[in-house]
């Protein structure tokens, strides 16, 4: 295990190196988001009853940050160690694909985590939003930024070139998550449309995760937890399996 | 049990095929040269024996195969690769202190320290990679791979990029790890250094083995190959009959070539029958590079 715990130290200091950008950043984005449409949309009803827009707004920005720094995390460490070529170090080493895989994908997460943690000190004080349910919110944050995790790591393999891997973001990644719920409530639309945004599967991440917050859910709570769960399961699943067969890692 | 085994190591690239069943053993305490033009399949090889390519054959590390038995085998293993590579979030300590932490090795500081002297980075310790020239990179590589003192070390191309001296510095440390035990493959483009340094020698061309014997019965090959001989006489007269034979003429030296080594003796005696007097003699013999070559082109 030593070596797993090494790499995952090391894949934590890295973000942590560069707190200014990976914590900070993120926090200041968030503190804007909730100035911007917290405070001008205030009075946009959330149509849950008692839950101000600025309450509603704060577990989604949290969570966008989340899933983007989740993201971020595996798919910028990869592509860097490749780019760099001292991903070579770790292949030679006598750590498994799967250590060598969860190491990332731990890091990852906690970097999720500690971002999180530090979005929600930044704004909680524009809405008072207390959590009303720890075990929703610890899974839905933890299985949530796992799937988040898990797509940047694949990215991260399988992109050649720092604009693929943007381009994976920025038109597949971010497109997702801002349209998941975080500035509106899904059953405000109507008809087709409200059947396109439950086809979003950070929907019910960012859904499930506000429900810990405010014990009030747009989708089906538990098929929600059920289908991050099974979501987070396959993603990782797929990323372990390009790490094993060393799909552009190895030759 | 040798320190490594390569049996029927066949490797392509789409229909290019760099390694074609390759066989050889590297015994425990060798000091391994590999020898091979760029593109001959080297890399490819030493890719294939560190777990980064895949391959069609056997490859075992101090009796581990490195599919079957890949941990046991990567920690025998210290690899140098060719491309240059390191991680710019962290310092020279960082590095080592992690590339340690891989091999489940949490308390080598003493070594560390000790490996960062012997490659003269020890006023870098505390230096970002980034800040590192491309020989400094290049002697942390080596660092990395000696960290957890592997059984074989092996070497690709280490030396390139890094200045003479430090070079000759660099071969004394590797030369007294080899003589603790370590078995050592290198592969280097200098062969004065493989010559120096190693006790056997493997060339490879097109991913083909060409050659495979101890350096003293490849340089014994030496007598067969052209050379050249300095004769020195007294007073710049020389033997008409040999006259065919003189590629170059300074003053009084007369430079001959030969078909091989064994040609010496019967001009010598031409040279006496006609009276020269010979004040100095200099036989050039054939280098390594010179039977490599000779190899090449066969």
């Amino acid at each position: 295990m030593q070596p797993f715990i090494q790499l995952t130290k090391k894949e934590i200091y890295r973000f942590m190196s560069i707190w200014m950008q990976t914590i900070i950043g993120p926090v200041t984005t968030a503190i804007l988001y909730q100035l911007i449409f917290g405070a001008q949309l205030s009075k946009l009803p959330t149509g849950i009853a008692g839950v101000s827009y600025a309450t509603y707004l704060i577990p989604g920005l949290i969570m966008m940050q989340v899933l983007l720094n989740s993201f971020g995390n595996g798919s910028s460490s990869l592509i860097q160690s490749k780019y760099t070529g001292n991903i070579i170090f770790v292949l030679m080493a006598p750590i498994s694909p799967f250590l060598i895989y969860c190491a990332y994908l731990v890091s990852s997460i906690v970097r999720g985590i500690i971002v999180g943690f530090a979005v929600f000190v930044g704004i909680y004080w524009f809405g008072g939003c207390v959590p009303k349910s720890i075990s929703s919110l610890l899974f839905f944050l933890i299985f949530g930024s796992s799937i988040a995790a898990g797509m940047g790591l694949i990215a991260g393999i399988i992109s050649d070139k720092f604009d693929q891997l943007s381009g994976f973001q920025s038109f597949i990644i971010v497109p997702l998550i801002y349209l998941a719920g975080i500035f509106f409530n899904p059953t405000s639309f109507s008809g087709f449309w409200q059947h396109v945004a439950y086809l979003n599967p950070f929907l019910y991440i960012i859904d499930g995760f506000r429900y810990g917050f405010i014990a009030h859910s747009s989708a089906n709570i538990e098929f929600g937890v059920i289908f991050v769960f099974c979501l987070a399961i396959v993603i990782n699943y797929i990323g372990y399996m390009l790490i094993k067969k060393g799909i552009k890692i190895k030759h | 049990m040798y320190a490594l085994e390569i049996n029927n190591v066949s490797k392509s690239y789409g229909t290019f095929n760099a390694l074609n069943d390759i066989s050889f053993n590297v015994e425990k305490g060798d000091f391994f040269g590999l020898l091979g033009v760029n593109g001959a399949g080297k890399t490819s090889l030493i890719s294939s024996i560190a777990g980064i390519n895949s391959f069609n054959g056997t490859i075992k590390v101090m009796g581990h195969d490195v599919i079957n038995d890949v941990v046991k085998a990567k920690y025998n293993l210290g690899v140098v690769p060719q491309e240059l590579a390191f991680d710019p979030f962290l310092t020279v300590y960082q590095t080592l202190k992690f590339q340690s932490g891989l091999y489940g090795i949490t308390n080598n500081k003493d070594w560390i320290d000790e490996v960062v002297e012997r490659v003269y980075l020890k006023d870098k310790i505390n230096s970002n990679t980034r800040s590192l020239s491309g020989g400094m990179k290049r002697r942390l590589m080596v660092a990395q791979a000696l960290v957890h003192k592997p059984p074989l070390i092996i070497l690709d191309e280490p030396t390139a990029g890094v200045d003479v001296e430090i070079r000759k510095s660099l071969w004394e440390f590797i030369t007294e790890l080899h003589n603790k035990g370590h078995t050592i493959l290198l592969t280097t483009h200098y062969l004065e250094e493989v010559e120096k340094l190693c006790n056997k020698i493997i060339m490879i061309d097109k991913g083909n083995i060409i050659a495979k014997s101890t350096k003293a019965e490849l340089i014994s090959q030496s007598s067969t190959l052209p050379t050249t001989v300095q004769i020195e006489t007294s007073n710049g007269e020389f033997s008409p009959e040999l006259e065919g034979r003189v590629i170059l003429r300074e003053g009084n030296v007369f430079t001959l070539k030969l078909d091989n080594s064994d040609q010496l003796l019967p001009i010598l005696n031409l040279l006496k029958l006609a009276d020269v007097k010979i004040n100095d003699i200099k036989i050039n013999h054939p280098s390594l590079e010179d039977i490599f070559i000779n190899y090449l082109h066969r």
